[in-house]
């Protein structure tokens, strides 16, 4: 029972690191552009979420709400500073978005100091799921219903709509779709700020279960990067196969050997690379 | 090539630099940090700006140097020599690894993988607590007994300044040989430089290796200058520390990144007693020099010189056109 209860988590974890991931390889596939603020997005989303049910808000209303807003925040970014790095190399792209996730990180413990704090779970979700012995707390299982709607309407969105088809081949050629009209600009905004925001939702999905501390952030993007780096860059099954497996070898640690969970995770992406460096699911 | 850039104005302002420190600074603490740093910061300076390699994972190499010192020299009792040989090597070895494993994905795929390696190594440090102490570090370490005077800072600053000057001379040699030209090559345009015949993957695996080597030496000497091997040294913000230092110092020339290390050190010293979130400044710092100073405070030395040297030059045209 122990096992199953951990695999749920895992799943759940999962799917919050598939979020995470999934639109760190979307921002990077259309702009080629690395996003090392991306961990500060999630951070961003979970204390928004934090902050607002601490004023009374309900979490309904501050989950969208703090997406909202890191979204919004996340494409003036992109039109303000990130737009005129472009065409400078990597390492600045790198230098640059690090720099706003240090902004970023001591802007919120100004805001809401060092310590961290944890949310409720919402309203409604507060209490636990009972089959026979098995007991599960609601939250968690809404986490992994609600994300795996998402992900289905991610597929879809990028699969199968003429704004993903628009998006798609904007990562294969921006100059071609420049030349059929399509204000590639506007394209750049509007998916940096759709990736940074999905980063937002998984910190505010997150925040009833983990908690918000200062330097969350960090440590969701290197959990992002090992994702993208199991799964395969710009693969979008990559990213949720690898994104369950680490979350489950992670959970699943947590009962074996509790110190080292989160080596295995990192133990787990070494191997991959030492057999596969494509990546599971990576293109060649 | 910029008059300041050639190897012995480099090796020259080094050895000013360890000379002047002393008469700059109070603390002795401040002093070797910056050395260390330096050295450790030029070795990054080898794989970014001479191999093109960007790597968050100094910092396992650092910590790891420091952890051989801390358990060396606590548990064991070796001798200093053998410690600080005894890091470069592990360090090599480590650094051969991660650097081979790395360097099988390319352009940014290579820097997450460096980052991802960063955390595996803390991680392994934080699990592996008797070994480590995990976060507690292994304290106590123990300064060489320089000329009888144990634990006095300006004893061992020159120590490390001894250090500083030989590693950051051997550094020079690496760059201006054959293999530091291939280096170069291979940032330049690595498909040429694999056509033309070089094993490309071998050379980055050694630059990687000769990089992770320094940085463990300087992992080592910093445990023994502040007694203590932290957790904190194999973090990931220590990789970034050592990144930022090696941008904002620039990375066309070696010393840059000794100007880096300064600056870098010297700033966060100043400004952390000011105000404890500091590092808000300096992340509008760091894109301040994305957006402004590409080449790092480096690139206004060499901006200066090249004025300075045309001016010169142009004096020199217009008395020598005055004798005509």
């Amino acid at each position: 029972m122990i096992y199953l209860f951990q695999i749920l988590n895992g799943v759940g974890l999962g799917m919050l690191y598939f979020l995470l991931a999934v639109g760190l390889s979307v921002i990077f596939g259309l702009l080629q552009f690395v996003n090392f603020a991306h961990g500060a997005f999630y951070l961003l989303g979970a204390y928004l979420t934090y902050d607002l049910v601490s004023r009374g808000f309900d979490f309904w209303l501050a989950m969208p709400i703090a997406t909202l807003i890191v979204a919004g925040l996340a494409a003036l970014v992109e039109v303000l500073l990130l737009r005129r790095i472009y065409n400078l190399p990597h390492s600045f792209h790198i230098l640059v978005t690090v720099g706003l996730a240090l902004v970023v990180q001591e802007v919120t413990i100004i805001l809401w100091g060092p310590l961290g704090g944890s949310v409720p779970a919402p309203d409604g979700l507060q209490g636990v799921v009972i089959l026979g012995n098995f007991v599960y707390p609601e939250y968690r299982l809404f986490t992994i219903a609600f994300t795996a709607v998402l992900a289905g309407l991610l597929w879809w969105l990028l699969e199968g709509t003429r704004l993903g088809a628009i998006v798609r081949a904007g990562s294969e050629s921006h100059s071609n779709m420049a030349l059929l009209g399509y204000d590639t600009l506007r394209i750049n905004t509007a998916v940096f700020g759709f990736g940074a925001g999905l980063a937002g939702l998984a910190g505010a999905l997150a925040a009833p279960i983990r908690g918000v501390e200062p330097f969350m952030g960090a440590e969701a993007l290197a959990i992002a990067f090992v994702v993208v780096v199991i799964g395969g860059m710009g693969s979008y099954t990559g990213a949720l196969v690898a994104g369950i497996l680490v979350g489950v070898i992670q959970s699943l640690m947590t009962t074996l050997w509790p110190e080292g969970a989160r080596l295995m995770i990192y133990v787990a992406m070494a191997l991959v690379i030492a057999l596969r460096p494509r990546g599971l699911l990576g293109r060649a | 090539m910029n008059v300041v850039d050639r190897p012995l104005i480099q090796f020259g302002l080094a050895v000013a630099v360890a000379l002047a420190l002393p008469f700059c600074l109070s603390s002795g603490i401040l002093a070797s940090e910056v050395l260390i740093f330096a050295i450790v910061v030029a070795a990054c300076n080898l794989l970014l700006g001479y191999t093109g390699l960007l790597s968050f994972g100094q910092g396992i190499f650092f910590g790891l140097g420091t952890y051989f010192a801390g358990v060396g020299l606590t548990r064991y009792g070796l001798a200093v020599p053998v410690v600080l040989v005894g890091a470069t090597v592990i360090g090599a070895v480590v650094a051969a690894a991660v650097g081979w494993l790395s360097i099988r994905r390319q352009g940014v795929y290579f820097v997450m993988l460096t980052l991802a390696f960063s955390q595996l190594f803390y991680f392994l440090a934080y699990t592996f607590s008797d070994l480590t102490g995990g976060d507690n570090g292994i304290l106590d370490v123990p300064r060489p007994n320089i000329g009888g005077v144990l634990n006095d800072p300006w004893a061992y600053y020159i120590f490390v300044a001894v250090c500083f000057v030989v590693v950051f001379g051997l550094l020079l040699v690496v760059t201006q040989s054959t293999f530091g030209r291939t280096l170069l090559a291979i940032r330049e345009n690595e498909p040429r430089a694999a056509a033309i015949g070089f094993p490309t993957k071998v050379f980055k695996t050694q630059a990687f290796a000769i990089s992770g080597a320094v940085t463990a030496f300087g992992g080592a000497l910093h445990a023994m200058l502040i007694g203590v091997a932290p957790l904190s040294n194999i973090e990931y913000h220590t990789s970034e520390q050592i990144l930022i230092m090696t941008i904002i110092g620039g990375t066309s020339s070696l010393f840059g990144s000794v100007l880096g290390a300064g600056f870098f050190l010297l700033m966060a010293d100043a400004l952390s007693t000011i105000w404890p979130r500091w590092l808000l400044l300096l992340g509008l710092a760091l894109i301040v020099v994305a957006l402004f100073m590409q080449r790092g405070l480096w690139g206004l030395v060499e901006k200066a010189s090249a004025a300075l040297t045309s001016r010169k030059a142009a004096d020199k045209d217009a008395r020598e056109g005055g004798h005509v």
